[in-house]
C-alpha cells in the first residue's frame, strides 16, 4: 500500500500535447478513477504512472519515493489490462507466478500464493487451464489474479471491464469493489464508463484534453460539477442544462425559464407567465443579472408535484409538453423542451403522462447550479 | 404467370470448371502420376530406358551399398541441419532487430528479403566467384595484406558443404525474417508491457513470452526450410557441380546424375522415392498439427 503523487506531469509527442500538467495525490488505500471521453490522456497518464512510457515534465511518486525515472519493474507495481494480456503459452498457475518467479521467490512460496489467489478470486478450478480455454469473464479474473499474487504497492486497471458483457460488468464491478474492501490496496483505475467511476472511486478525476477537469469524491463531482463538461459527462441520463435568464425579483435573484408555449387542442395558445425558480446561493449570480446562464438541474430534480415537498422553499410547479414518455420501471424518463434544449424528467411510473399534452411538474432548485453559456465555468 | 426455367447450363456455369481442368489435370498427371510411375521404375531393373522387369526393392539395396548416395544423404544431413538451424536463428534475431520501431524499416526489410528473389542458380555463382581462392575473398584478404590468409572450403572436400550452408543461409534467411516480423507483429503489445510490469528483461521477454507464442510460425519456416533443403539441387549445380570430386553431392544432385547422365534410371527412381519418404516424413505431422489446430481454435 503506497500513496501516489502526480506532480505536474506534462506529455508531449513533437507538437501535440497529450498532459497538459496534471496533478493529482492520493493517500495510500485510495480508490482513484480517471474517467473522460476518448483521447482525454487517461491511458497515457496511466502508462506514465506505471513507467511504460516517459513523462516530458513533472514527476511521479510512490510512497514518497520518486520514481519517475525509474522503469517498471522497479515500481513495483501491477497491471490489469483491458485485453487482459495473458501469456497465452502459460497454464493460469503459470501466469499468476509469472511475476513472482521474475522477483526470485521459491517455488514453495510461489504455490502458496497462486493458491491464496486463486482462491479469493475463485479460480482454483481452473489453474492448470490455458488462457485460450477460458471464458472473458474467468481471463478478467485471472488478470486480476496475476496482478494481486505479487502484492504490489499499487494496482493499475485499464478499462478492465470494458471487454465483458453487460451483466458479467456488473457483477465484475462489485467484485473488485469487495476486493477493494477487503484488501485496502491503492488503486489507480481508468475506465470511460462514467457508472463505474461512480460506483467504484473513492475519488474521480475527470479529463478531458489532457487537463484534469475535476477531481473529487464521486458526490462532490455529481452535486458539485466544477464546469458543463463535468455536468455533462458524470450521471445517466446526463444533467439538464436549461437556458435561463438572471433577474431581480422584489430583493431575491431568481432565474426565469425561457417561455414555453403551450399548445393543447382545447386552449389555443395559452401563454404562462414565465417559470421563475429561486437559486440557492443566489448572491453569486448578482453580476450576471439580466444576461442568460445555463441552469444545470439532475433530472431526479425535474418530478412530478410530490406532497411532502410542496411549499419548500425551492420547490416551483409547472407545466410542460410531453414529448416522448420512456418508461424504466423504478422511474418514467419523461422529455420535453425548454427554450431549446430538451430535458429529461424522472416521475413516478404512477405518474399519468400524455405524449403532446401537458403536465405538470416540479422544479426542485436546492441542488441547482449554474454555468456561463460561454466558457462552461461553473458561476455560483 | 409462370416462367419455365429450364436447367440451362452457361458459359458462366462452366467457366470456373473450364478454367479449373487444365491445372488439375497437369496436375493430376505431371504430379502424382509421374510419382508413381516414378515409384513403379525404382522397384525395376531400367538402366537408360524404363523397363517393367521387377527387380523388387533390390535397387534400394543398391542405393544404401552406394557410397556416392550415402555420401550425399550425409551431406543432406550436415547441409539441412545448419541452414535450417543458422536460417532460424538469424531470421529470428533480424526480425527482433528490426521489430524496435528504427527508421527505414522498409528499406532494410527490402534489403533482407531481396536475395529471396533471384534464383538458386544466380545465388550459386555469385557465391561460387566470391568463394573461389584465386580471385574471391582469400585473394582480397591477400591483396589487403593478408599473406597467411587462406580461405579455401571451396575446394576442400571437406569444408565444401558449409560453402552451401553460407549461400543458402543468405538467400533463404531474410525470408524467415520476414516470417517472424510478421508473428512479432501480431502479439499483442500489452503483453509485453505486462511481462515488463512483471520484472522480466528484455531477453527473458522474449524467450518465455514472445518467442513461445511464436510457435506456429517456427513451426511453418520449419517446414519451408526443410523441404528447401531436401529439394536443393540447383545450388549445388551453380556453386560447386557436386565437386570436388562428390563431396558435395546432395540427394537430388545424386538423382538427377543417375537417372539422365548415367543411365541408371532404376537407381534414380530409388533415391527420387526416398527423398519424397523425407519430404513426407516432415509434411504429414505438419499438416496433421495443421489440422488438428484448426479444429481446436
Amino acid at each position: 500500500m503506497a500513496s501516489l503523487v502526480i506532480d505536474n506531469v506534462k506529455k508531449r509527442y513533437g507538437n501535440t500535447s497529450v498532459l497538459k500538467g496534471i496533478d493529482i495525490a492520493i493517500e495510500a488505500g485510495e480508490f482513484l478513477i480517471l474517467v473522460g471521453p476518448s483521447g482525454c490522456g487517461k491511458s497515457t497518464l496511466m502508462n506514465a504512472i506505471a513507467g511504460l512510457e516517459d513523462v516530458t515534465e513533472g514527476r511521479i511518486l510512490i510512497d514518497d519515493q520518486d520514481v519517475t525515472f525509474s522503469s517498471p519493474k522497479d515500481r513495483d507495481i501491477a497491471m490489469v489490462f483491458q485485453s487482459y494480456a495473458l501469456y497465452p503459452n502459460m497454464t493460469v498457475a503459470e501466469n499468476i507466478a509469472f511475476g513472482l518467479e521474475m522477483r526470485k521467490v521459491p517455488k514453495t512460496e510461489r504455490e502458496q500464493e497462486v493458491q491464496r489467489v486463486a482462491e479469493l478470486l475463485q479460480i482454483s478450478h481452473l489453474l492448470n487451464r490455458k488462457p485460450s480455454q477460458l471464458s472473458g469473464g474467468q481471463r478478467q479474473r485471472v488478470a486480476m489474479g496475476r496482478a494481486l499474487a505479487r502484492r504490489p504497492q499499487l494496482y493499475l486497471f485499464d478499462e478492465p471491464l470494458s471487454n465483458l458483457d453487460a451483466k458479467l460488468r456488473v457483477e465484475m464491478r462489485t467484485e473488485i469493489k469487495k476486493l477493494h474492501q477487503k484488501l485496502k490496496t491503492t488503486i489507480v483505475y481508468v475506465t470511460h464508463d462514467q457508472i463505474e467511476a461512480m460506483t467504484l472511486a473513492d475519488r474521480i478525476a475527470v479529463m478531458k484534453d489532457g487537463e484534469v477537469q475535476q477531481l473529487g469524491t464521486p458526490q462532490e463531482i455529481y452535486d458539485n460539477p466544477a464546469n458543463l463538461f463535468v455536468a455533462g459527462f458524470m450521471g445517466s441520463p446526463a444533467m439538464n442544462f436549461i437556458p435561463a435568464k438572471v433577474i431581480e425579483s422584489g430583493n431575491t435573484i431568481m432565474l426565469e425559464l425561457t417561455t414555453n408555449t403551450i399548445e393543447t387542442p382545447t386552449t389555443i395558445n395559452t401563454i404562462e407567465t414565465p417559470t421563475r425558480l429561486p437559486f440557492p446561493n443566489a448572491e453569486s449570480l448578482q453580476s450576471h443579472i439580466g444576461k442568460e446562464v445555463l441552469l444545470g438541474l439532475r433530472p431526479e430534480m425535474i418530478t412530478e408535484p410530490q406532497p411532502h415537498k410542496a411549499g419548500l422553499e425551492f420547490t416551483v410547479n409547472s407545466h410542460v409538453n410531453v414529448d416522448v414518455v420512456e418508461p424504466m420501471g423504478a422511474d418514467t424518463m419523461m422529455i420535453t423542451r425548454i427554450g431549446n434544449n430538451e430535458v429529461n424528467c424522472r416521475c413516478h411510473p404512477s405518474y399519468n403522462m400524455v405524449v403532446g399534452a401537458t403536465c405538470e411538474v416540479m422544479f426542485d432548485t436546492s441542488k441547482a447550479v449554474a454555468f456561463d453559456i460561454e466558457s462552461g465555468q461553473r458561476l455560483d | 404467370m409462370i416462367t419455365k426455367n429450364a436447367p440451362r447450363f452457361t458459359l458462366a456455369d462452366w467457366l470456373p470448371k473450364l478454367v479449373m481442368a487444365p491445372t488439375v489435370v497437369v496436375t493430376l498427371v505431371c504430379m502424382y502420376g509421374y510419382m508413381i510411375w516414378t515409384g513403379v521404375l525404382s522397384l525395376t531393373n531400367s538402366r537408360m530406358l524404363p523397363s517393367y522387369d521387377f527387380v523388387g526393392l533390390s535397387q534400394y539395396e543398391r542405393l544404401f551399398n552406394n557410397d556416392r548416395w550415402l555420401v550425399a544423404l550425409a551431406n543432406l544431413g550436415l547441409f539441412g541441419g545448419l541452414f535450417i538451424g543458422i536460417c532460424l536463428c538469424l531470421g529470428v534475431i533480424l526480425a527482433i532487430f528490426l521489430d524496435q520501431k528504427i527508421r527505414n524499416e522498409g528499406a532494410i526489410r527490402t534489403i533482407y528479403l531481396y536475395p529471396m528473389a533471384i534464383s538458386f542458380i544466380v545465388t550459386g555463382t555469385a557465391w561460387k566467384w566470391l568463394l573461389n581462392p584465386t580471385n574471391g575473398l582469400e585473394k582480397m584478404m591477400i591483396d589487403l595484406g593478408f599473406e597467411q590468409f587462406t580461405f579455401d572450403w571451396l575446394v576442400n572436400p571437406d569444408k565444401v558443404v558449409y560453402c552451401l550452408v553460407i549461400a543458402a543461409v543468405w538467400q533463404a534467411s531474410g525470408f524467415i525474417m520476414a516470417l517472424f516480423l510478421a508473428g512479432l507483429r501480431g502479439v499483442d503489445g500489452d503483453l509485453i508491457k505486462a511481462a515488463q510490469l512483471d520484472g522480466a528483461g528484455t531477453f527473458t521477454t522474449y524467450r518465455r513470452i514472445v518467442l513461445p507464442s511464436l510457435k506456429p510460425v517456427f513451426f511453418s519456416a520449419l517446414v519451408i526450410l526443410a523441404h528447401i533443403a531436401i529439394k536443393s539441387f540447383d545450388l549445388v549445380a551453380a556453386l560447386t557441380n557436386g565437386g570436388p570430386g562428390y563431396s558435395s553431392d546432395l540427394p537430388a544432385n545424386f538423382m538427377y546424375a543417375h537417372t539422365f547422365t548415367r543411365s541408371q534410371i532404376g537407381l534414380g527412381s530409388a533415391s527420387a522415392i526416398v527423398m519424397l519418404g523425407c519430404v513426407l516424413a516432415i509434411l504429414i505431422p505438419y499438416l496433421y498439427s495443421e489440422l488438428r489446430g484448426q479444429r481446436h481454435d
